[in-house]
């Protein structure tokens, strides 16, 4: 009798489709936020890596060095990105905001470069580590990490609750009219300001929110927004940007595309297959995966 | 007035003129006449390299450069020190070893962390005649077949490291696996720069005299986020002994995922750069450190200092104590600080010398020949082994020949020497005890 077939459905398989699952999810939690901002203000934070850099210190500093417990410790470091978000806003965003795309582009990449060298100075080059364990999830021979599935469905809920904000409340139906139409909402009085400041002190909270869960996963230095950062924004353009539901779609696409050829190539090939299937896509869909619905 | 009170008078003034200017020619002649030879030092002091191990370099390098110029310079030379950061990008590093080459005026090189770097540095610092002296990178791609006239190394090669730890696992694995090498299983993991590759290349060549069954090898980049898939081809394979070679983070990523996706083994070696920072592997892996190994060359604080040249006992102490002053909450002194410092003092007492004595001065030729005359035996350095460099013309032109790096085990918080065994300090702990996170058992 022939098990090849039962041979390539093995665990391992299974194992590599939830490991592409989680990792979806944590991918699919960072491009919310840089989603949200583009959807209604118009501007990629390219620097979005580094605020989430920045919240995995807070909370390092806080738990790990202040021994604050972590239920203050995780709200502080949500805070702390929301306030950054509504500086970044205020001090960088707001005054370009007419200006071209690429000067808006350029002057959030000086901010990446700002925060890189600012978290240098301040907080040193070494790896800095919170030192949990979490548990590990056992099911016979597949073993599949706390944390992962906590940013997972941290994934999940943060997309929900954003969908919610956004068309059942008024603040949120408000946001929505605004990122479809600029002008006529200002001629319409609506403070337009105020709600770009709400954006973006949303936004930072949910890089917030990113924070905390990567920091479980991961060592914090000042350069760790290079693992994450251009993976995310290829995300958020394959789902087309702004698009929530396409940036979260595109998450697991590409988890899955680097997870399953990671499996059965090396695993660079992995990555190399996720960006070909980048590059193809711009080609067959370049508004995105999902058309922006605006 | 008369004339010759007038005479006289501009007489006394242009007299006291040339006292003025010979007072002053007096005062700046012993400066410009002093000699003086300027180094640029190119280590990563930002970026994911530094807290990998290339700042505890670029301290071991500048202890040793302040000693020398503590103590007066060389052979009548002063010392200048102009130090650089590589920022981790090997293009940045290329741009400073020109930058202080042809602005800063420097008359050599030294240091270098990343392997990435080396190679292509070494290339242009060749082109432009200076002399360059590798403190770190081990990489045999770096002076492998490119017949450098300029660049010298007394570190061993990443080669060698990769053939050691298969030496180790092959000499044990009947005795303490219960296995013939040929039913052993091994894998081979390591990030995919020069670095990562030339020890690869060590270890599959290594494994190929041992007859091991190579079950797993294969390449990452040490900046990917997510190992998982890596970690799942690993339990399929299911490898007796890993043999990894990485920076950080990614060797902490590594852990923590195996850990978490249930990866089990029998030894892991670990070899070089984020392996030999303890500290950093306590913190991020916790108890899990225990019993893993590193391959390096020997942290001069595990030196057996009865073979060593007398005078070298006294500076490893210096090196230590600077080190403590430097880097106050260090518990194990990391191998690395000692290997640059060693390395850094290697040209000032053998190389430096002999260029401005035996070779009149200090440009690159003379540094040249000064270092193919260096002729150390073992015991001739901290780090235990010899100098002798390969000469022109050889297939590893640049390289010490006599270099040769141990194998470290972690157990309990304290660092042993385990192999080679005329080095060793204690047996190693091999397989993995029974009920820690990684054993079988």
């Amino acid at each position: 009798m022939n098990f090849a077939f039962f041979e390539v459905f093995d665990v391992y398989l299974l194992e590599a489709v939830v490991n592409g699952i989680l990792l979806g999810g944590v991918l699919a939690l960072m491009a919310l936020g840089l989603n949200l901002i583009f959807g209604v203000i118009d501007v990629v934070w390219i620097c979005y890596a580094e605020l989430i850099m920045i919240g995995m210190y807070g909370l390092y500093y806080a738990y790990a060095v202040y021994a604050l417990p972590m239920w203050i410790a995780a709200p502080m470091c949500i805070a702390l990105v929301a306030v950054l978000g509504l500086l970044l806003h205020y001090i960088v965003i707001r005054p370009l905001l007419d200006a071209a795309p690429i000067n808006q582009l350029l002057a959030t990449g000086g901010v990446l470069f700002f925060l890189q060298s600012f978290a240098t100075v301040a907080f040193g080059i070494d790896f800095r580590n919170l030192g949990i364990r979490l548990p590990v999830l056992a099911i016979g021979e597949m073993h599949f990490s706390y944390a992962r599935l906590l940013a997972f469905l941290a994934a999940v809920a943060g997309m929900v609750t954003i969908y919610l904000f956004m068309t059942r409340t008024y603040i949120g139906t408000a946001i929505r009219a605004i990122a479809q139409d600029r002008q006529i909402m200002v001629l319409m009085g609506v403070d337009s300001r105020r709600l770009y400041l709400v954006t973006s002190a949303l936004g930072g909270a949910l890089a917030g929110l990113a924070a905390c869960l990567l920091v479980l996963q991961y060592d914090v230095h000042p350069f760790v927004g290079l693992s994450f950062g251009p993976i995310t924004f290829m995300i958020v353009v394959l789902g087309g940007l702004g698009n929530f539901i396409g940036g979260f779609v595109a998450s697991f696409v590409f988890a899955e595309i680097i997870s399953l050829g990671g499996l059965y190539s090396d695993l660079e090939w992995g990555y190399v297959l996720a960006f070909a299937f980048f590059i193809l896509m711009m080609f067959a869909r370049p508004q995105g995966l999902l058309t922006r619905r605006s | 007035m008369s004339l010759r009170m007038r005479g006289a008078r501009t007489g006394q003034r242009l007299m006291g003129c040339l006292v003025a200017v010979l007072a002053v020619l007096y005062l700046a002649l012993p400066a410009a006449a002093e000699p003086k030879i300027k180094i640029g030092v190119i280590f990563d002091l930002t970026g994911p390299l530094a807290g990998g191990g290339s700042e505890l370099h670029h301290l071991g390098v500048k202890i040793m450069i302040d000693r020398f110029i503590k103590q007066g310079g060389v052979e009548g030379y002063q010392i200048e020190a102009i130090y650089a950061d590589a920022q981790s990008k090997p293009d940045v590093a290329i741009n400073e070893a020109v930058r202080l080459i042809e602005q800063e005026k420097v008359d050599m090189v030294l240091g270098f962390f990343s392997s990435a770097q080396c190679v292509p540095v070494a290339a242009r610092v060749e082109q432009l005649k200076k002399f360059m002296w590798i403190t770190t990178c081990i990489s045999s791609a770096v002076l492998e077949n490119r017949n450098l006239k300029y660049v010298f190394r007394p570190q061993p090669s990443g080669a060698q490291f990769g053939e050691l730890s298969m030496d180790f696992i092959a000499q044990n694995a009947k005795e303490k696996f219960g296995k013939d090498p040929k039913d052993l299983r091994v894998a081979i993991i390591h990030e995919d720069g020069a670095y990562g590759v030339d020890v690869a290349r060590g270890n599959e060549s290594g494994a190929k005299k041992a007859g091991f069954n190579v079950v797993l090898k294969e390449g990452y980049s040490a900046t990917a986020p997510d190992l998982s898939a890596l970690i799942t081809k690993l339990k399929r394979a299911r490898p007796d002994v890993i043999f990894h070679t990485g920076y950080n983070p990614d060797i902490t990523l590594f852990h923590r995922q195996a850990r978490e996706n249930g990866l089990k083994f029998s030894a892991l070696i670990g070899q070089g750069a984020g392996y030999g920072v303890y500290a950093k592997l306590k913190e991020g892996l916790g108890k899990d450190v225990n019993y893993l190994f590193d391959v390096d060359p020997i942290s001069i604080w595990n030196t057996n200092k009865q073979v060593l040249n007398p005078k070298l006992p006294p500076l490893i102490d210096m090196v230590g104590e600077e080190y403590q002053k430097a880097k106050p909450e260090t518990t194990i002194r990391s191998a690395h600080v000692g290997m640059a410092a060693s390395n850094t003092y290697v040209f000032f007492t053998e190389v430096l010398p002999r260029a401005i004595k035996k070779y009149g001065g200090i440009d690159a030729d003379a540094l040249r020949k000064a270092a193919l005359d260096v002729d150390l035996p073992e015991g001739g350095t901290m780090l235990g082994f010899g100098v002798k460099f390969a000469g022109e013309d050889t297939p590893v032109a640049g390289q010490n020949l006599r270099a040769f790096p141990v194998i470290t085990q972690y157990i309990d918080d304290n660092s042993y020497v385990v192999w080679p065994k005329s080095q060793a300090q204690r047996e190693a702990v091999l397989p993995l005890p029974a009920g820690t996170t990684y054993s079988p058992k």
